[in-house]
Order: structure tokens, then C-alpha cells, then sequence
């Protein structure tokens, strides 16, 4: 069976300027994969060229093992895309918006009835059914633009940086109803996002940066692999105790107050004479457990 | 393999969207009927107590030109809706629907056109309720008049749709394109009186057609006061109307004509240049 997405060499640039450089990606059927990486590093552009809404530069991409530059209809077809702005007609109710939906996916008005009463109470919109969706708050917003997204049961699921500009509550009812999206089916899911934390439930996670992949792998593996405990030092003059630091626990990152460690191997007595002998220099020393932010800093580096 | 969808549901879908929010926005739906009545009564009153004639004369003579003043706007302003879409993103969820982009503007001319349609029989009613049909209407060829200048108003806004990227220029667009189309078209005058440059951009202009053909249907009592065969008329509509949707299906194909939506591709687009 092909693979869910497969992107091989994917460029697009626009004028001077390279929003994606080379991208390459192959997901499995049932995946849900992680694209991590800031802002302007190229998540978007990549995913709607993968959808076959913008034409790559050079390179390609299949959805399904269908060519998205072949038959970008087809790429459609199989696809949801939740992109990253509403896609709902504010002056349309919520059902309104999911009818107008079906009836473009050519699905009859009884199959579209019977799942969109169903995503509603999936996502708790009972009571907005009928209301405008200028009305809904953010989050009940984002998630009618998945529930459109998902209408149509597609086998690939791009997700859009779905949590963008929403508070924490929210977040979290968003990830329970994707959650619950993939314990219903088994449609293969590409997420994008820069809170990197919402990543560790990916399968797999490839972090893009200046429009390239940087490093890939499973959530679990990449941050097995830094290998060790983070060791943050924070003082009003980091600067004045780099270099000790440095000599025990090797290269710090700085951040504002705090230096950073990846020291090769924990050593408890080592890390406890050191912060004696530094005495009210340093504010405080936290040896915590790495996340995936480390790995995307570390790899930044 | 998938059978593909059909075209029918996606089609109807963005038609009767159109059609219910025209009858939802009151207001909208009220201008479109207003603004004919209002050229009727103070511009055909305004002209007659200035240039003579007989009672009622100017009047007449303007009732083929504020039915396709109805359909113009209307379809103009039905089509122009798309640029509101593409601003607003609902027109994501058309690009990401599972059939080539044309048949995004097939729709939406569909749409537009038949708003316009609608908006002009009521406007009919209206004038004939009020007296102002001439006893010698041709029906049929009303209907055909009306039928052929909506789609042909519906592709100038598809046009102008297909190549604006924001509403922000809609002052422009009613500058340099909806008033120009509606003073040099046979409404308020006979072309024939235009001179030079006027008359030759009267006749380059698809909607003196849509106006001559109206003329056609709606006879003066005083005679035709037509400038073109109805034949004529309806060639150039249904050809302009064909060029109109290839042009605009073309560029519609082209992810240029969606700039607004790929908000960050733009950005960093525009960071380039």
C-alpha cells in the first residue's frame, strides 16, 4: 500500500525568498505526524502544497499514492485540511456550515445530516446548532472548522497549526476531540504546530527550520536521545559563572537570565559541590527531565 | 479507486448560499429594488421637465434601462461577493472542495446571475403594478433578455473578481467599472448620439447589448428606439458571457487568483519582493 503522504524533493519559492527547500517526507497509512518548527519555517507552505493548493516550485508530492499536480481533485478528495484561518461563513449557522460543506463533497443530504449531528455532539455544539457562527467563541469556532474538516471522512487529515491563538482550556478540548477523531477512524493525521509539547502524542515528529526537515523521529526516541537530565542554572549575571559552569557541565545555552545544560552523564555530588562553591551567585539549579522543546533547542543550537 | 464526485450538489450548494443570504441581507435586496425606482422617478421627471416632450416619454424610454440597471447590479454586485469570499477565507473551504477551480466561477456566475434574475422580477412586478410596462411587451423575449444580460453583467464582476485581490479597492470598482458599463450603455440615451470615443466605448461595452435587447422586449409606444438587431444583442451576450467564464476560469485556476488565503506564503511573498 503507498504511502499517506510522500513529499520527495518539495521547493517552493517565491520570488527571492525559499518558503520550503527541499522538503522530503514519506508517512504511513494510520500515521499521526508531527511537523514542529516556528514561525515562517515553511509548516504551512508545505502543507498546501501537500493538499494541491499551491504548486511547488520543484519536486513532488503524493497523497494516497495519487500525484498532487496529476490529479489534484482526486488528492482532494481524500483529503480534510483545517487550515490554519476559518474557512466558515460567519453569517451561515453552524449546521448551515456543515451542510454547504457536505453538499461540495457531494454527499447526500442524509449521510451529511446524520454525521454532522454527530461531530456537533462530538464537539459539544449542541446548543450553537442553529446560531450564527459569528456567535461562537474561538475555541467552539475551531472546532466546527475540524468538524468541516472532517465531514467528509477523509483518509488524511491535515491539521493546521489547529491550536493558534486559542487559551489553554480550549487547547486541551481541541486535543481531546482530535483524540477522539483517531479513535474513531483511522485516518492518517498531519498536524503542524509550534507549541511542541502538543507533539508528544505524535507517532513520529519532524522538526522544519528555514524550510528544510532538521531532524525526525519519535517523540520518545528524540528526546531519549539528548541522552540526559537538563540542568537550568539561573542567575542575575549568567555571565560571570559561564565559565565554571561550563568546565563541569560543558556548552550552555543562554536564555535571558537562565543557562542551560546538557551534561554527558548526571552526576549528583559533581552538580551539588558546584552549586556550593557558587554559592548566592547563582538564583537556583533545576535538574529536570528533557521535553521536546529541549530537543528542538538543543538541535537549534 | 474512488468514483468522483458529481457536480451538481457543490454547484447548487454555493447557488442557493448566494440566494439565501440575498433574501436574508433586507437591505441588500431593498437597494437593488430602490435604486432603479429612484433613476425613474427623479431622473425620468428631472429630464422631461428639462428637455420637453411628451408626457411620460423620457419615462418610458428609461423602462428597459432601470430593468438592466436591476440585473447589472445585481449580478455585479453578486460576483463581487467572491473577492468578499476570498477576504473573508470562506473561500477555502470552495479550493479545498474536491473539483477543478472553474467550476468554483461556474457556480459563482450561476449565482450571481441568478440573483440578478430574481432581483429583476421583482423590479418587473414593481413596474407593473406602477404601469410603466409598455402594452406591447414581448414576454418571451424579456424573459430572454433578462436571462442573457444577468450572465453577461455576471461575467464583468467574475472579471473583475478573478483579478482583485481585496475589497479595499471597491470604490475604484464602482468608479471604473460599474459606472462607466451603466452611463455608456443605451440606458439613459441611444447610442447612436454618442460621439466618437463615447460611442465607440458604448459599443465595446457588452452591456449596451444586454440594455438593446431589453429595448427589443420592452417596445416604446412611439417606435424601436433599438440601435442593434436583438439577434445581434444576444450574440454578443452569449459570446461575451463565454469569453468571460474562460477568462475568469483560467485564472481562477492559477493560485495567484487566491492570494488572501495562503496568508503566510503571501507574507513571506511579499518580504521578497
Amino acid at each position: 500500500m503507498s504511502a499517506a503522504i510522500l513529499a520527495q524533493s518539495l521547493v517552493k519559492r517565491y520570488g527571492d525568498f525559499t518558503a520550503v527547500a527541499g522538503l522530503d517526507l514519506e508517512i504511513g497509512r494510520g500515521e499521526f505526524f508531527g511537523l514542529l518548527g516556528p514561525n515562517g519555517a515553511g509548516k504551512s507552505t508545505s502543507i498546501h502544497m501537500l493538499s494541491s493548493l499551491v504548486q511547488p516550485t520543484s519536486g513532488r508530492a503524493e497523497v494516497c499514492g495519487i500525484d498532487t499536480q496529476a490529479d489534484p481533485v482526486a488528492v482532494r478528495q481524500r483529503i480534510g485540511l483545517v487550515f490554519q484561518d476559518s474557512a466558515l461563513d460567519r453569517q451561515l449557522s453552524v449546521w448551515e456550515n456543515l451542510r454547504f460543506s457536505g453538499l461540495l463533497y457531494d454527499l447526500p443530504l442524509a449521510e451529511t445530516q446524520a454525521r454532522a449531528e454527530h461531530l456537533i455532539r462530538l464537539f459539544g455544539l449542541e446548543e450553537k446548532r442553529d446560531k450564527p457562527v459569528g456567535s461562537l467563541s474561538g475555541g467552539q469556532r475551531r472546532a466546527l472548522d475540524i468538524a468541516r474538516g472532517v465531514l467528509h471522512r477523509p483518509e488524511v487529515l491535515f491539521l493546521d497549526e489547529p491550536t493558534i491563538g486559542l487559551d489553554l482550556p480550549s487547547r486541551r478540548r481541541i486535543w481531546r476531540f482530535i483524540a477522539q477523531l483517531r479513535a474513531e477512524t483511522d485516518m492518517t493525521v498531519l498536524l503542524t504546530t509550534h507549541y511542541l509539547e502538543e507533539a508528544a502524542d505524535c507517532d513520529r515528529v519532524a522538526f522544519i527550520r528555514g524550510g528544510r526537515i532538521v531532524l525526525q523521529g519519535e517523540p520518545d526516541a528524540l528526546v531519549r536521545d539528548l541522552g540526559s537530565d537538563i540542568v537550568e542554572v539561573s542567575a542575575d549575571q549568567p555571565e560571570s559563572v559561564r565559565a565554571e559552569l561550563e568546565a563541569v557541565l560543558g556548552p550552555a545555552r543562554v536564555e535571558f537570565e537562565t543557562l542551560a545544560f546538557r551534561p554527558p552523564r548526571h552526576d549528583a555530588a559533581a552538580l551539588a559541590a558546584l552549586t556550593e562553591s557558587l554559592g548566592a551567585r547563582v538564583r537556583s539549579v533545576v535538574v529536570r527531565r528533557p521535553n521536546l522543546n529541549d530537543v528542538f533547542l538543543w538541535v537549534n543550537q | 479507486m474512488k468514483a468522483r464526485p458529481g457536480l451538481w450538489r457543490p454547484v447548487y450548494a454555493v447557488i442557493e448560499r448566494d440566494l439565501v443570504k440575498l433574501w436574508r441581507q433586507k437591505g441588500r435586496l431593498l437597494s437593488a429594488l430602490v435604486r432603479p425606482l429612484i433613476w425613474l422617478f427623479v431622473i425620468g421627471a428631472g429630464f422631461e421637465a428639462t428637455v420637453g416632450g411628451g408626457e411620460g416619454s423620457y419615462r418610458s424610454f428609461l423602462v428597459p434601462g432601470v430593468m438592466g440597471m436591476a440585473i447589472l447590479f445585481g449580478a455585479l454586485l453578486g460576483a463581487l461577493s467572491t473577492v468578499y469570499e476570498k477576504e473573508s477565507g470562506v473561500m477555502r473551504m470552495l479550493v479545498i472542495a474536491p473539483f477543478a477551480h472553474r467550476w468554483i466561477v461556474f457556480a459563482k456566475m450561476q449565482a450571481a446571475a441568478i440573483s440578478a434574475v430574481f432581483q429583476a422580477l421583482l423590479l418587473l412586478i414593481i413596474l407593473a403594478v406602477l404601469g410603466d410596462l409598455p402594452a406591447h411587451t414581448d414576454w418571451a423575449l424579456l424573459a430572454l433578455g433578462i436571462f442573457a444580460t444577468a450572465y453577461a453583467c455576471a461575467g464583468i464582476g467574475m472579471l473583475v473578481a478573478a483579478f482583485s485581490k481585496t475589497l479595499d479597492n471597491f470604490a475604484a470598482i464602482m468608479n471604473f467599472v460599474i459606472f462607466p458599463v451603466f452611463f455608456l450603455s443605451g440606458s439613459l440615451y441611444p447610442v447612436g448620439n454618442l460621439p466618437g470615443a463615447l460611442g465607440i466605448a458604448a459599443h465595446l461595452n457588452p452591456y449596451t447589448y444586454g440594455v438593446d435587447l431589453l429595448k427589443h422586449a420592452l417596445p416604446q409606444p412611439t417606435g424601436h428606439d433599438s440601435d442593434f438587431a436583438w439577434t445581434l444583442d444576444l450574440a454578443v451576450l452569449a459570446g461575451f458571457t463565454l469569453l468571460a467564464f474562460a477568462v475568469s476560469a483560467w485564472r481562477f485556476s492559477r493560485e495567484q487568483a487566491y492570494a488572501p488565503l495562503f496568508g503566510l506564503s503571501q507574507r513571506a511573498a511579499s518580504k521578497a519582493k
